[in-house]
């Protein structure tokens, strides 16, 4: 059970590296609240569902066609950087979590969500570990105001283009 | 990516032998798995750099006059789009201007300048092409995947594993696909330094499609006629047999030339561009690519005409060789700001740039740092003056110091949690709550 895991046990178990400078030996804090990575935000799915009745349509919801995919012990990229970027990967025991991207976001932030019965972990070779506790989370991206007239190719349907900060 | 060309889309492991086309009741992932190896060589086709296959281009182009009731033209070849039209300017009595009522007033079709016969066919073929689909893609209600817009969150693969019809990914990841990046991302920067260009040299000619000059596409018209192409043959139904002869034409075009100028008796055409230089879209599932270089133009033609183009954000050439404080100040346009500012680096801008202060406080989760919001310095801009939210990395750099950074906020959010908690679209209390930030 990765409960208290270390940056060098997660290193060590994943395969995944961290940049050279990070503290290796503290171990990795493990929330179930809003904790951030960077330009993501993990946020628990309950508090971006709360909305009722006429602000329901405001909610944050897993569609009913959304598609999981089990996390594996070499964990899946959620996030590829771009060019030279690098990417931000989810990990947990196997068997223990679960990711989709086929969530439904008013602000079209979301990149997907994750239901996990263990601790997970999201790894960044420049940010270090973030631990996850059991429950399901929704990750958002970060915007910011733009100029763009243009339509964000992520959601070119979209009526308000979004500018998406680049880590 | 560089050179001829090459569409890293590694969603797919393909057969070594991808069939030629494929019915229409195949089965959902080997339609999508060809669409996708289809656009992809349609990808290619736009954005190559190969030298124009001169004579198929000239044959396909006689062959349009020919169904546009004109006779063969005598065809001028240009090294890049800014040297077709001063070809063009040269030539000015073969581009007559195009009276725009002449559509609503009956006017014979051949007394119409050849331009508009030409933009008149093509947008009656994609009209017809248009009716063929709409007939066939009849989405029955509550069926999952209606809903284009879903299907940008999956790969293609996971999206027909998911029950999405085939029908709406193709959409998506051919035909929205392909837009984004030869309309939006590559054609569009390209039109805009040409418009430029010009507008320093003109004498105020009309170089326009009033003025009866019209560019059609060339390689870059792949993004539409390479999602027709694609459906055709990926198995999403048929077109008249008519309509597909015609398709040909304009696909032979596609696959051989760059940018070209219908006229009276004379054909100018452009050469296609010696690079092109484009990075895939952060987190894009679809293929999608924009044009970047840091350290030089991002597509150039050989005759040095080009557009310079940071991470799909065309710029002024003085953001890639010596952005300064006062260059960013003036500027109205906030994406130049934001790449200049990021050539310059934040530090030196947060240092020298003198924005006001609105408000700081410390930075939820993030112990010790705090976020500061200053006021936009407005430069000569329209719009609503927006804030600059200045922020800490939660993990420190190599040598030890935490990098700040500023994000561009709205004008109204007073509060600096307010305006970092809009950045991930929560309320200022919930973001309050943060626990931990690296």
């Amino acid at each position: 059970m990765l409960t208290t895991l270390t940056l060098a046990d997660l290193t060590a178990r994943t395969g995944l590296d961290v940049l050279g400078h990070l503290e290796r030996e503290v171990t990795i804090p493990v929330t179930g609240g809003i904790q951030a990575q960077g330009d993501l935000l993990i946020i628990p799915i309950a508090l971006l569902a709360t909305g009722t009745r006429a602000w329901v349509w405001r909610n944050v919801s897993i569609a009913d066609t959304a598609r999981w995919h089990q996390v594996p012990g070499t964990g899946i990229e959620v996030l590829r950087g771009g060019t030279g970027g690098n990417p931000h990967t989810l990990v947990a025991d196997p068997g223990a979590c679960r990711w989709t991207t086929g969530v439904h976001d008013p602000e079209q932030l979301a990149l997907g969500a994750l239901s996990t019965t263990g601790v997970a972990y999201l790894i960044h070779p420049e940010h270090g570990g973030s631990g996850i506790a059991p429950g399901t989370y929704v990750i958002r991206r970060q915007r910011e105001r733009s100029g763009a007239t243009r339509r964000s190719s992520y959601f070119p349907h979209a009526a308000n283009p979004v500018q998406y900060v680049v880590d | 990516m560089r050179g001829p060309g090459h569409c890293p889309d590694a969603t797919f492991q393909f057969a070594s032998s991808l069939p030629e086309r494929l019915p229409r009741d195949a089965d959902p992932v080997e339609k999508i798995r060809l669409a996708v190896a289809l656009r992809n060589e349609w990808l290619a086709a736009g954005l190559s750099t190969a030298p124009a296959d001169r004579s198929g281009a000239e044959a396909a182009a006689c062959r349009l006059y020919d169904m546009a009731g004109a006779s063969p033209p005598a065809f001028e070849w240009a090294a890049s789009p800014l040297a077709a039209l001063a070809a063009v300017q040269a030539a000015r009595s073969c581009y007559p201007a195009i009276e725009t009522r002449c559509l609503l007033t009956g006017q014979p079709w051949r007394e119409m300048p050849v331009a508009a016969r030409l933009a008149s066919l093509e947008t009656s073929l994609r009209s017809r092409l248009d009716t063929r689909i709409g007939r066939a893609a009849v989405a029955w209600p509550g069926s999952p995947g209606a809903d284009t817009g879903i299907v940008w969150m999956y790969r293609p693969e996971d999206a027909v594993l998911s029950g999405i019809s085939d029908r709406s990914i193709v959409v998506v990841t051919v035909g929205q696909s392909l837009r984004g990046t030869l309309t939006d991302a590559v054609a569009a920067p390209l039109r805009a330094a040409l418009a430029e260009a010009i507008g320093k040299a003109a004498s105020g000619d009309q170089l326009t499609p009033a003025g009866g000059v019209i560019a059609f596409r060339g390689q870059h018209d792949a993004s539409w006629i390479g999602y027709y192409d694609t459906r055709r043959r990926a198995g999403f139904g048929g077109y008249a047999s008519a309509d597909l002869g015609e398709l040909d034409v304009w696909a032979a075009l596609a696959r051989s030339a760059g940018w070209w100028w219908p006229g009276e008796g004379l054909c100018v055409m452009a050469e296609r561009p010696v690079a092109v230089h484009a990075e895939p879209l952060t987190g894009s599932h679809h293929g999608e690519l924009r044009l970047h270089r840091a350290d030089g133009p991002a597509i150039a033609f050989a005759d040095g005409f080009g557009a310079s183009v940071l991470h799909g954000t065309p710029v002024p050439e003085w953001v890639l060789s010596g952005p300064t404080v006062d260059l960013i100040r003036a500027e109205p346009n906030i994406e130049v700001r934001r790449s200049a500012i990021e050539r310059l680096g934040w530090e030196a801008y947060i240092r020298d740039a003198g924005m006001r202060l609105v408000a700081s406080c410390p930075d939820p989760g993030n112990p010790g740092a705090e976020l500061g919001l200053y006021d936009d310095t407005p430069g000569t801009g329209r719009g609503a003056p927006g804030r600059v939210l200045v922020v800490t990395n939660g993990t420190p750099e190599p040598g030890g110091h935490r990098r700040r950074y500023g994000i561009n906020v709205p004008g109204n959010l007073d509060n600096p949690v307010d305006a970092a908690a809009w950045t991930y679209g929560l309320s200022g209390e919930l973001y309050a709550t943060l626990a931990r930030r690296t």
